[in-house]
């Protein structure tokens, strides 16, 4: 593991926070932001942004929507 | 393809098996590794694998439709086209992507035609400071948690409204990533476009929900992110 330095550790942070790094490149960023303050803000920033959004998009399909779907394919002869 | 008379049977067995390796699975992934169903099972066994994934397909079709009735008719074809499509489904693969890729295409050649927005199709091209996006990347590290804080505290409505306000491909490529979790290649696969792009509609996606987030906070007085950081916006 080596510091990356900030400019590495921005260009990648979103890959890094959507699991797309390797786990040494991974561990390079998380040590650079160990470290740096300014990192690891943007680090939290998108986290909570990730949080948000999966919170916010929380749906439950309509109850009917179900039964309706069940009974189209059950009308379906063919497969 | 119809049934044959020795079918029943070894559908039986089939659909034992079936119940009991389902039964001792979490819903998450379908059992790997099944031989080819016979076809008095087939539904039976869409119906056990694909129905649950409803809620999931039915919040990406409001995010996609902007709409519960629209939605609710997108969800519906996109089960109908799968059940006709399942017996091209590989059992074992990500049985979630598959119906994300349908209900995706479902979207754009049904639906999208029918939104005129000049910028579709070309929205990758287009620069950062044409889509608003000009803000200063220097702030300091108090102002950073501040405003993660604020996005925190914001109303799931306000997060909502900022994601239907962006760009559709953008969109769709922060809800596949973000509320679904699918990884980098697996969006490519479902929104067949490159890798590269995925990144760069995911990142810009998320810069201006972000700075959508930090605006509303501001208006809002929920935050403390002074406006002057923001820099200045075109």
């Amino acid at each position: 593991m080596t510091d990356c330095g900030c400019d590495k550790a921005k260009a990648e942070l979103e890959e890094y926070i959507h699991n797309e790094l390797t786990v040494g490149e991974a561990a390079d960023i998380a040590e650079h932001m160990a470290t740096c303050e300014d990192c690891s803000g943007e680090h939290l920033v998108g986290l909570t942004l990730t949080a948000k959004v999966r919170k916010a998009c929380n749906e439950t399909a309509p109850e009917d929507l179900r039964d309706e779907v069940l009974a189209r394919l059950r009308s379906i002869q063919t497969v | 393809m119809t049934m044959t008379a020795t079918a029943p049977q070894v559908g039986d067995l089939e659909r034992e098996l079936h119940s009991m390796l389902m039964s001792t699975e979490p819903a998450e992934e379908p059992v790997a590794e099944q031989p080819a169903a016979p076809v008095a099972d087939v539904r039976e066994l869409f119906e056990s694998q694909a129905i649950q994934y409803m809620d999931q397909l039915y919040a990406a079709a409001m995010r996609m439709t902007r709409n519960p009735a629209d939605a609710a008719d997108l969800v519906q074809e996109t089960f109908v086209k799968a059940y006709q499509a399942f017996g091209q489904f590989q059992q074992g693969t990500n049985l979630k992507a598959w119906l994300y890729r349908i209900q995706t295409n479902t979207f754009i050649n049904n639906y999208r035609k029918n939104q005129r927005n000049p910028y579709q199709g070309t929205i990758d091209d287009l620069e950062d400071w044409q889509l608003g996006n000009a803000e200063s990347v220097t702030q300091s590290t108090s102002t950073r948690s501040a405003e993660a804080e604020a996005i925190d505290h914001l109303p799931d409505s306000a997060v909502k409204d900022a994601l239907q306000s962006i760009p559709e491909d953008f969109r769709l490529a922060v809800y596949f990533a973000d509320v679904e979790g699918f990884s980098y290649q697996e969006i490519a696969d479902i929104m067949k476009t490159p890798v590269g792009t995925v990144m760069s509609r995911l990142h810009r996606g998320r810069r201006l929900l972000r700075d959508l987030l930090a605006d509303y906070a501001r208006d809002r007085g929920i935050s403390a992110v002074p406006a002057t950081t923001t820099g200045s916006k075109k």
